[in-house]
């Protein structure tokens, strides 16, 4: 098994990269793929201490919450997509920075 | 785990390097679908990451869901969003910001992470794999009604995306 500390900065990089995409692209579709690299560094971030952990501690929770965040993920992924569509159809863009009704 | 390098470790960094490298391919690449191409191999360098860790469960939950579902979701939006009549500029004018943000990001994390002393088990046999039964009893008696909850958001959430992108009388 490699160190917990290896795998941790290992999750930090891909958070960080994640990150980087959330603030540098404006398309709506490569900003929710960012997010989904995040998601994945933190649910990996959650298993690695449960693995880590469950024998000192005798639980598991880090597991079920990584489980977790995937379903929610696929719900936040549908949703998202759903207005990502929508917006293109009004707008006809998937550009975040040309949506800009509510700015002035 | 003081005992030099073993199998395991070169396999995750095999692993790690190639979810790394596709992730900066997702943020970096000057192709909408090359990008979602990326996105598919870091999600399996993370799939390998859980397989390494000894969650078989959650790496199978990694490929059934996201490998397959939303892969496929995100690509349907791609294809269904992409203007034609003009090339698009992918990045938004902050983008040297943001990659200064992310890296000071980075150096906060990082700089956490190894300011921070872990009090993991000393050898690697103290590492137990966690069975795919005391996963399933977690989730079917502590975590049973977080489940149910979630099936429920999960349906209505796909009921709300449908509603949002299916086309009104008065479109068009």
């Amino acid at each position: 098994m490699p160190p917990l500390d290896h795998i941790l900065i290992v999750n930090a990089v891909l958070f960080a990269i994640g990150a980087m995409g959330v603030l540098t692209r404006r398309n709506a579709v490569l900003i929710l793929l960012s997010v989904e690299l995040m998601l994945n560094a933190v649910s990996l971030n959650m298993v690695a201490f449960a693995v880590y952990g469950h024998v000192d501690f005798g639980n598991i929770t880090g597991i079920i919450f990584a489980f977790f965040i995937i379903v929610i993920a696929a719900a936040e992924v549908a949703l998202a997509l759903g207005i990502v569509v929508r917006t293109f159809r009004n707008r006809a863009t998937a550009n975040v920075d040309e949506v800009n009704l509510l700015k002035w | 785990m003081e005992d030099g390098v073993t199998a395991t470790q070169v396999v995750f960094w095999i692993l790690a390097v190639v979810m790394l490298v596709s992730a900066i391919g997702v943020v970096t690449a000057g192709n909408i679908v090359y990008a979602a191409l990326f996105f598919i191999a870091s999600l399996a360098g993370v799939a390998g990451i859980y397989l390494i860790l000894t969650v078989e469960f959650i790496a199978l939950v990694q490929l059934l869901i996201y490998g397959s579902a939303v892969v496929i979701l995100i690509l349907f939006a791609l294809m269904l969003t992409r203007a034609r009549e003009r090339p698009q500029a992918l990045f938004g004018r902050s983008r040297p910001l943001g990659i200064a943000a992310s890296l000071g990001l980075l150096a906060a994390l990082i700089g956490g992470i190894v300011a921070t002393t872990w009090t993991t088990p000393e050898s690697s046999s103290a590492i137990q794999p966690v069975g795919l039964q005391a996963i399933g009893d977690a989730i079917f008696t502590i975590w049973i009604v977080p489940f149910i909850i979630v099936g429920v958001l999960l349906s209505i959430a796909l009921d709300g995306a449908i509603m949002l992108a299916s086309p009104d009388e008065d479109d068009n």
